[in-house]
């Protein structure tokens, strides 16, 4: 392999908390890296299981949901 | 919507130039600039400024009866000069002092049942001293 | 929109009266216009002048370029004019330079503004206590010695040290911790603070707690010195057990004196114990748990708007109108009314807002707008027209996200037809522009690559509307705040990211149909359950506004436990103010009162409630668009110390009819002892009642005015006095009411001794067994709550373990009730005094009233709906937290009966747990459908 293995994550995140944290760590310039898909969603329990198979399906190498 | 230059409206009103600037600047008067150092306003906007500065509602109500994006036409030749508004009426507008949790409590729900809520906060932004909290009792909830 | 924010102002004059007042303003220079700040931080950054960060309470530094902290309102920053370089010495002018959007402007100066208003609340809150004047505490001389507030700040992960807690001195974490309570409080030696500040013993509890989750290892060692541990709000006691099953120490000790440590690290501290021996003990850090003072200004405001202070210079109202000053049209609220807590500055800010909103009744609605848009254009039939806008802001996003490459990408898109790089899109002129482009174009989808849609979708969503768009035909990619800011380092994986970001944004917006918000039409009536004075206060705040309210009472008289009250906490008689309210109220054209009565059935939701009343053995039907719950509490019946067996034991409201039954009673007795604390703060009510210690210590005042040479005893757990009832307390001690400290698990025991009733305990001070003949024995029984069961049933409400109806939130929402709609008021939320009881009650009535204020409601967009392969096999039912959903049967095309769900549009919060519990499709989120948020997936994982 000529490059180094980047994964790509799909996350989750609940509008109310998780979502405003990822706002929140951009205002405080917390830097992290820049691998994870945020899709954001209104609670992390709206995440119906077939959403996460999905994801896979489609070659996420991993998926947080974050709430 | 009413289009008007600082000089025609200073003058409508009886006022000095940089007295409506100062309007525009502070957010008093919410006026939005547009092309030709013009200004545009909202009727109900301009309504209320009228109602919060008083100057009298027929020569508010004359005003913005200018049609949209028609440029403001002096209306009426004799300066107007600026009473206080005295109505036997109370005014519907409150003042806040204080923008911690309570002052901001107050003012949510006071703008929420009908009135316009003034906040007065002597520092740069508010939240006070809960803001300052990083968690609270007895649940350790995030202060924020 | 109908809020006017005056930051940097202070009042300069008053004049005017209740209705009419003009109040001048005097607004200091921003020297930032707030119009054009983009609060994108460049100016702090450049800015070479470092202060102390009062936000940060000094632990930290800022530069004169500032904003509060990461999410202040308004999110502008501003010129500290004090420090800046260039207005002190005329030279800088760096931030100027470097400001994208030019909003510094070092010609704003100050100005007064005059303001007219109806009516004016006061809450300019509190001052920390400063304990630099205390030379014993060495506070200025030790750097480990910390406030309370600035060890918050330690704590927190916005502050100076990101919530890794390290002591200021070494900057390693500390291992052992001790806390000093009432500093500043409870004290007339070096300040006059003779108050108690209600807080911090529960905030000492509190960072006790959040302090063991922060550090790490073991070995961590927290204790707490203290007088009385004051835990006497609900769930608090709970708490304060929880804290010492946690190992935290608590020492019941008044230490005098702090010395330095080694190499002036950590910190000594001599103490007595309680048992008399004293003892040196050294610490890492040493908390002083400061306490609230009147805001420094407090008498300056109060001479300008001729309004009266106590004696320690909080604003003076009296218990049956607790946020009102004397001054007609000015109301008091937060702690500057009296040190308290959040919630009852939340709640009380509300009732302030009744109080002003009930003023001004016939101007309400005069000075408030609406805005009004053209009409929507009907896209529903057209092909997806997306247009998406990309944002440099400034340089936030461009200078680490190349937004040309963005702008390129996205026009390969499908459906993609219009894609524009703006400076700033958030920009008053850039929204005019989109508002063309929609029109030009024919764009029915719009994408806004920028910041977060927390703070900035509601103004994107006005562009559409005013271009004449449906609001929810736009999404946003966040590419600052969760991109350009974040991945600062690594500008080509920011790029790809945010070519990703917009593709998934396109993705979802391509799906994106016409949402509409509901309205249900709001029954502009209220009810009110329970007529005690919380009843009836809230019954009075929502009748005032011009509101119809039924007030339901259970007995045949209204009142409640007030008729045996004789005088509130401040010394006013209870029965003369009782009787004026009692008159209001069956007189108010707007009340109408239904004694005799109970709730039988509650259907609807806010807006719309259905009951059925049972009135003298009749039923009938009420509509209501909200109700007011104050179902009371109750003195509870004592089951030991011989109650019942002996006339001369007594409760205390027993007692307080006794001595009401004549003037010399008191004068023929020698010996009287209160017993603290019976059923309270055990296993079977695990709370604290509140009421009591102050009931205790004000019959035993009463009893020391009418003999003063009757010995009077109160034996005690911890006295909780808090506020400003420690000068009752204060008082009692200075009479001679002698305070005998008993624990848990060794109580008094009361016994009869011939004709005489004798009273044992244990005093932990002389270490000696003492024996009290006593002509009286009071206890204070506990408070219990009025049975709420059925209540809880029919309004699918919630009660704690204690049987208290719980708030929607302890801190935020104290007088909602978790169904929208409802609100809570008075002691069947939890004992409390008078002032607190028709505090909360006049809040409810506020919010009661932001409800019924709108003819209709206007529901959110975002709820949860039914499509066609839902089967009724009701799954989604027992998840939904709102109870939302219900089964319905409806007729099929075969001619049979079959189920489905429908949704509660009014009780459904958009959460979607139902859309991730059903295994069919059977039920989705508008704005979040299962095909939308897979078309997003797919689309951050195509470009693999």
């Amino acid at each position: 392999m000529s490059e180094q293995f980047e994964p790509v994550v799909i996350g989750f995140l609940c509008n109310w908390c998780a979502y405003a944290g990822g706002d929140l760590a951009g205002v405080s310039r917390l830097q992290y890296p820049p691998n994870m898909r945020a899709v954001r969603v209104m609670c992390s329990g709206m995440v119906h299981p077939e959403l996460v198979m999905h994801a896979f399906r489609r070659g996420a190498d991993g998926v947080i949901v974050m709430g | 919507m009413i289009e008007f230059r600082v000089g025609q409206l200073a003058k409508l009103l009886g006022v000095h130039r940089n007295t409506v600037t100062n309007w525009i600047r502070s957010g008093r008067l919410q006026a939005r600039s547009t092309v030709g150092r013009k200004y545009l306003v909202e009727g109900p906007e301009f309504q209320r400024f009228c109602r919060d500065q008083g100057i009298s509602t027929a020569v508010a109500a004359e005003l913005s009866r200018a049609a949209p994006h028609a440029v403001m036409k002096p209306i009426i030749r004799q300066p107007i000069k600026r009473e206080v508004y005295m109505s036997e009426k109370a005014i519907g507008s409150v003042m806040v002092v204080g923008g911690g949790i309570a002052g901001i409590q107050a003012t949510l729900d006071l703008a929420d049942s009908g009135y316009f809520v003034y906040l007065v906060e002597k520092s740069a932004g508010i939240g006070g001293v809960m803001a300052q909290l990083d968690k609270t009792f007895p649940t350790n909830d995030c202060a924020m | 929109m109908n809020v006017e924010l005056l930051t940097l102002s202070e009042v300069e004059s008053v004049s005017g009266d209740a209705g009419n007042f003009t109040v001048n303003i005097k607004k200091k220079p921003r020297y930032i216009d707030m119009n054009k700040c983009i609060a994108c931080g460049l100016c702090a950054e450049k800015c070479p002048r470092k202060v102390d960060d009062e936000f940060n309470m000094g632990v930290s530094k800022r530069k004169a370029a500032h904003i509060k902290y990461g999410q202040a309102v308004p999110l502008k920053y501003a010129i500290d004019g004090d420090h800046c370089i260039y207005l002190n010495r005329g030279k800088c002018r760096a931030c100027e330079k470097f400001c994208p959007t030019g909003a510094v402007n070092f010609e704003d100066r100050e100005e007064t503004v005059p303001v007219h208003v109806g009516a004016v609340i006061l809450a300019p809150g509190f001052k920390p206590f400063d304990p630099a004047g205390l030379d014993f505490y060495a506070y200025t001389q030790i750097p480990d010695v910390v406030t309370s507030l600035e060890y918050e700040r330690l704590l927190s992960a916005s502050g100076p040290c990101m919530g890794h807690l390290v002591r200021p001195s070494d900057g390693r974490e500390p291992r052992k911790i001790a806390w000093l309570q009432c500093v500043g409080s409870r004290s007339t030696n070096r300040c006059d603070n003779g108050y108690c500040s209600s807080v911090c013993c529960m905030y000492a509890i509190k960072q006790s707690l959040v302090t063991a989750e922060h550090t790490t290892g073991d070995g961590l060692e927290q204790s707490i010195f203290y007088m009385d541990i004051r835990s006497h709000g609900k769930e608090f006691e709970r708490y304060y057990e929880t804290a010492k099953a946690s190992e935290i120490r608590f020492v019941r000790a008044r230490p005098h004196t702090i010395y330095p440590g080694r190499e002036n690290t950590g910190a000594s501290m001599r103490y007595t114990t309680e048992a008399g021996e004293t003892l040196v003990e050294d610490f890492d850090m040493v908390v002083l748990s400061v306490g609230m003072e009147p805001p420094e200004d407090a008498r300056r405001l109060a001479e300008k708007f001729g309004i009266a202070l106590d004696h320690y210079g909080f604003a003076k109202t009296n218990s049956f109108a607790p946020v009102t000053s004397n001054r007609p049209g000015i109301f008091v609220t937060g702690s500057f009314q009296a040190p308290k807590a959040i919630p009852r500055s939340v709640a009380e800010a509300s009732s302030a807002a009744a109080e002003a909103a009930a003023a001004l009744i016939q101007a309400r609605g005069t000075l408030t707008h609406e805005k009004s848009y053209p009409r929507e254009r009907d896209i529903v039939a057209e092909e997806p027209r997306i247009g998406v806008f990309v944002c440099s802001c400034g340089i936030n996003i461009a200078g680490v996200v190349d937004v040309k490459a963005v702008v390129d990408d996205a026009k390969t898109l499908d459906h993609v037809v219009y894609v524009e790089n703006n400076l700033f899109t958030c920009s008053a002129d850039t929204q005019d522009l989109i508002a063309q482009k929609i029109g030009e174009h024919g764009l029915n989808r719009i994408v806004v690559a920028a910041c977060t849609p927390r703070t900035h979708e509601p103004l994107f969503q006005d562009t559409l509307k005013e271009a004449g768009l449906n609001p929810y035909m736009m999404e946003m990619a966040n590419i600052r705040n969760q991109n350009a800011w974040v991945h600062q380092g690594q500008p080509d994986k920011a790029t790809e990211k945010a070519k990703v970001q917009v593709r998934m944004a396109v993705a979802k917006v391509s799906k994106n149909y016409p949402l509409y918000r509901d309205t249900v039409a709001v029954q502009q009536k209220a009810l009110v359950i329970g007529g005690g004075l919380a009843g009836m206060s809230a019954a009075l705040g929502l009748a005032d506004q011009e509101y119809e309210t039924i007030l339901l009472e259970k007995s045949d008289r209204l009142g409640g436990n007030a008729w045996h009250l004789t005088a509130t906490d401040r010394g006013r008689a209870v029965r003369p103010v009782l009787e004026a309210m009692i008159d209001r109220v069956e007189n108010h054209p707007r009340i109408k009162v239904l004694q005799n009565a109970a709730l039988e059935s509650a259907v609807g939701s806010v807006g719309n409630f259905v009951s059925k009343i049972r009135v003298d053995g009749e039923s009938r039907a009420v509509t209501y668009g909200v109700a007011v719950v104050a179902t009371g509490a109750r003195e509870s019946r004592p089951d030991e110390y011989l109650y019942g067996q002996d006339d001369r034991i007594m409760t205390h409201l027993e007692f307080d009819a006794h001595l009401n039954e004549g003037d010399g009673i008191a004068a023929g007795m020698s010996s009287a002892v209160f017993i603290q604390c019976v059923g309270s703060r055990d296993d079977r009510r695990p709370y604290c009642s509140r009421v009591c210690c102050t009931h205790s210590v004000k019959s035993a005042i009463r009893l020391k005015e009418a003999n003063s040479r009757m010995n009077v005893y109160i034996l005690n757990r911890d006295i909780r006095t808090y506020g400003e009832r420690e000068d009752l307390f204060r008082k009692a001690r200075d009479l001679g009411v002698i305070f005998i400290r008993y624990s848990a698990d060794q109580k008094p025991e009361v016994s009869r001794d011939g004709d005489g009733l004798c009273v044992s305990v244990f005093d932990p001070i002389s270490r000696f067994p003492l024996r009290i003949e006593a002509d009286a024995v009071v206890l204070a029984a506990a408070i219990e709550p009025n049975d709420t069961h059925e209540l809880v049933e029919l309004y699918k409400c919630s009660a704690n373990a204690d049987g208290f109806l719980n708030e929607a939130h302890p801190k935020l929402r104290p007088v909602e009730m978790p169904v929208e709609g409802l609100f809570v008021a008075g002691m069947c939320n939890y004992p409390k005094p008078i002032d607190e009881s028709v505090g909360m009650a006049k809040a409810a009535a506020a919010k009661a009233g932001v409800i019924l204020a709108k003819k209709e409601m206007q529901l959110d967009a975002i709820k949860s709906y039914i499509t066609e392969k839902c089967d009724g096999c009701a799954l989604c039912l027992d998840v939904c937290p709102y109870r939302a959903l219900q089964l319905e049967e409806y007729p099929g095309e075969d001619g049979r009966s079959h189920q489905r769900i429908v949704t509660d549009k009014a009780l459904c919060k958009g959460c979607g747990l139902c859309e991730a519990t059903c295994p069919k499709g059977g039920i989705y989120v508008h704005g979040f459908t299962m095909e939308q948020l897979k078309d997003q997936v797919s689309a951050a994982l195509a470009v693999l």
